[in-house]
């Protein structure tokens, strides 16, 4: 992190002495005038008992930003495409750049033709539920009278499951969707616990809890942002802000004795894959670290031969595609940024994405799965 | 004896003038109310004209076409009918009020022809104080019915603007004279604010931003939009666009010397989905269609990573609209997808007014040897504010109004002001119209 210069720091302070504290977290100044003015906002609108001023809450959250608290857990809320969600301390705050591939997706499906009358959709490591109520919400959009959604968010954590739910209220409060038949609902579950090995109960394995609460066998799509930080990559590119306040367990997946270093970022993805497999998922979108990370997905994928196209999403998947120098001629990449997630379809899927060019494969592959979930070990 | 006492030279001189100076105004463009533009009374002759050929037209057979035009004529003639007889009523009665007076009938018989005279008999001192009594009698009569007339007759032949019935944004920036303009822009703003208030427009800030970058109010202004929801808020607003300047002693003076600086006024049409319908913004003819391929989007992103690596709070838009290199940046909101339709919905605004204008453009430069500098663009300043004299002049109409508290606070007389430059603009609107026509008549 390069140091900031005497002169930024003397410049923000003469605009006003709250901005040089917010350059410590901020790095630049137009970012901190637009963090002093949404704090500023938060403290007007929250300020309601008369014993403090203004100005000393004020102070106080700038103190807490720039001890580098996220701003998202200051104000209690951050904005996922055009939802404002509710964000909680322990609990990940929702990035935009999966919004762009969850708004992305859904913009897709909107036209799609042939979609079941039940469409169910699967996001496992939900966290704040930010996925599958932007799914609704942007699904709602194109007012289908012949589709009925069906959504599930899965996720380890209570504290999650439990801001989940409470951010279902507040969207509802909010939007309404007064003639929507959409379900959406909220579980605690392990997704990473293998379901034949030895069960706990706290907590269950996720295929467990889908089994106990008779939860629909089969999914269309599954959606997951799974935890895909290494260890090294933690210690090295995430912020400062990311360390020190959010939840580690949302960010690195669990150390296993025999993955050491970047594998240890990818565990998540075999099992996400099983999962989509035994759930027989049309459409899967996993986020992902970078085109590196990208890469070894979609060969996973690739691998488990169940899937009839893979590709390969950047940050903004709507934009234009970047001119990209390095050939990656084995998938393709589309839109502008880092890598950011990969798409798989097979199936009906495809016809809905209008991917096209439908393999019909029906042969039984159950040797070549276990083939594969056999080299990917748990 | 005792010594005289001391007095100022100035005090001595200004003893000799007298104590209240009258500010004149010896060259205006301003017109009388009741008095009406001669070209636009040609152009209302000209279509009464033609009027009366359609009608013989239409006696011997009948056309669609011709009665359609009839039927957007007709107004204009009946009230151009009407006007005619407000004047000749006027032409009539002073002769009356003449011959009342027997030793002034032979003076005046033959002369008194017309409302001006009229007027200048009252103000003429040699008057007898009875006929002064029965003529501003009579000429108040004469002059609200002429003035009825004229004021009928010109809304009815001025082409309404198309842009008229829509909602507007206006936008302020100082201009020239650094944190006092900034000031004054924040006066402004407050300025119509108020008066979108008084007069029940809907009005939202969508854009706030001060020198330091927060939205705090008292603190200079570097830009400000202000969305005003209301339909035919163009129309009253239009006029407001131009180089509004200030000259006071500012805030920020310690010596007391009076500065002059300006702040700019830019009025937009608003291009909501609602006011247009979404066909404008598909159908490539139109003012308000943008290309997408044209337009880059950049979203101001993380350096880095990105992804779960960090949680930047960035939810800037920039859009540039590549031909013509328009930049929109908004950073306003915490939400991406809220930024972006603003920036959006301010893109096709400036895209639009800046394709009206080049193609006003054309047209301006064949107006200009009849009309002159009557484009309302970014040129001359076109309001004083003078906090000394505590007057207001637009120096389009020439009007001057003295109550300079009430128009900052977005008063009546800011109502006044507007409705004079309403009718300057409609008159060099009524000019530019025939001139074109002129124009291709001669090209015929």
């Amino acid at each position: 992190m390069p140091r900031l210069s005497n002169g930024l720091l003397r410049h923000a302070y003469t605009i006003n002495p709250l901005l040089a504290p917010l350059l410590r977290s901020c790095r630049d100044l137009t970012s901190a005038q637009n963090e002093l003015r949404w704090l500023r906002e938060h403290v007007k609108l929250t300020q309601t008992s008369l014993n403090k001023s203004h100005g000393s809450l004020l102070r106080r959250f700038v103190c807490e930003r720039a001890s580098g608290k996220p701003l998202q857990y200051i104000l209690g809320t951050e904005y996922f495409g055009d939802l404002e969600i509710q964000c909680r301390p322990g609990v990940l705050i929702p990035r935009q750049d999966t919004a762009a591939s969850v708004t992305h997706l859904v913009h897709l499906l909107r036209r799609a033709e042939g979609l079941p009358s039940e469409l169910r959709v699967l996001d496992l490591c939900t966290g704040t539920g930010c996925i599958p109520l932007l799914f609704r919400h942007q699904f709602e959009k194109a007012r289908r009278e012949d589709v009925r959604l069906r959504l599930l968010g899965v996720d380890v954590s209570e504290k999650a499951v439990r801001l989940a739910h409470h951010n279902l209220k507040c969207v509802f409060q909010e939007h309404g969707y007064r003639d929507s038949k959409a379900v959406i609902e909220f579980m605690m579950g392990d997704v990473l616990i293998d379901p034949c090995g030895d069960q706990t109960f706290d907590p269950p394995s996720f295929k467990a809890v889908m089994d106990f609460l008779r939860k629909p066998q089969f999914w269309n799509i599954l959606i997951s942002n799974p935890p895909y930080i290494s260890p090294s990559a933690y210690w090295k590119t995430t912020t400062r802000s990311v360390r020190g306040f959010e939840p580690k367990l949302a960010l690195v997946p669990p150390a296993r004795e025999e993955k050491p270093g970047t594998e240890q970022g990818d565990t998540f993805y075999p099992r996400l894959l099983e999962i989509a497999y035994d759930v027989e998922a049309e459409i899967v979108l996993f986020e992902v670290a970078d085109l590196d990370q990208a890469l070894r997905v979609a060969r996973m994928a690739r691998d488990i031969k169940i899937f009839d196209g893979i590709e390969i999403w950047r940050d903004q998947p709507d934009q234009n595609d970047e001119d990209d120098p390095s050939p990656h001629c084995e998938f393709k990449v589309t839109g502008q940024g880092n890598g950011r997630s990969v798409l798989c379809w097979r199936g009906r899927g495809s016809k809905w994405l209008g991917k096209g060019g439908a393999k019909h494969i029906t042969s039984d592959r159950s040797p070549i799965r276990n083939a594969f979930f056999a080299t990917y070990k748990f | 004896m005792p010594p005289t006492p001391w007095v100022c030279r100035t005090c001595l001189l200004r003893i000799g003038k007298p104590a209240l100076r009258q500010f004149f105004r010896f060259q205006s463009t301003s017109s009388t109310p009741e008095s009406i533009p001669p070209a636009l009374l040609s152009r209302a002759r000209k279509i009464a004209d033609e009027h009366k050929e359609l009608t013989q037209k239409l006696a011997n057979g009948f056309d669609t076409r011709a009665a359609k035009i009839l039927g957007e004529y007709s107004p204009i003639v009946n009230a151009l009918k009407e006007w005619d007889k407000a004047n000749e009523v006027s032409r009539i009665r002073d002769p009356a009020v003449a011959l009342s007076v027997p030793y002034l009938n032979t003076r005046a018989e033959g002369h008194i022809k017309s409302l001006t005279e009229l007027t200048s008999l009252i103000h003429d001192h040699t008057t007898d104080p009875e006929l002064l009594a029965l003529a501003s009698d009579d000429l108040g009569l004469t002059r609200t019915l002429l003035a009825n007339a004229s004021q009928r007759l010109t809304t009815s032949v001025v082409p309404v603007h198309p842009f008229a019935h829509l909602p507007c944004l206006i936008e302020i920036r100082p201009g020239a004279g650094g944190s006092e303009a900034a000031i004054f822009a924040g006066d402004l703003l407050r300025m119509y604010q108020a008066f979108c208030n008084r007069n029940n427009f809907r009005s939202t800030l969508l854009k706030y931003e001060n020198a330091d970058g927060t939205s705090e109010a008292g603190v200079p202004l570097s830009e400000a939009v202000l969305e005003i929801d209301s339909e035919n808020a163009y129309g009253v607003f239009r006029c407001e666009a131009g180089v509004h300047r200030v000259q006071r002693v500012p805030a920020t003076e310690s010596k007391g010397r009076t500065h002059t600086s300006a702040a700019s006024v830019l009025v937009l049409p608003s291009l909501q989905e609602s006011a247009l319908g979404e066909e404008d913004f598909e159908n490539p003819e139109s003012d308000y269609y943008v290309d997408p391929k044209e337009v880059r989007v950049e979203i101001m992103r993380a350096r880095g990573a990105g992804g779960q690596h960090v949680n930047t709070t960035d939810s800037a838009v920039r859009l540039t609209h590549i031909p013509t290199n328009t930049v929109v940046s908004i950073q306003d909101s915490r939400s991406q997808p809220k930024n972006k339709e603003k920036a959006w919905r301010l893109l096709r605004s400036r895209l639009a007014q800046a394709r009206r204008e080049k193609r006003e453009e054309e047209a301006v430069a064949m107006r200009r040897s009849v009309v002159g500098v009557a484009k309302m663009g970014r040129g001359d300043k076109v309001r004083t504010y003078n906090w000394n004299q505590q007057r207001v002049t637009d120096h389009r109409s020439g009007t001057t109004v003295h109550d300079l508290d009430d128009v900052m606070e977005g008063g009546e007389t800011l109502d006044r002001v507007m409705e004079s430059v309403r009718s300057w603009l409609m008159e060099r609107d009524v000019e530019a119209l025939i001139a074109e026509e002129e124009a291709d008549e001669k090209k015929k």
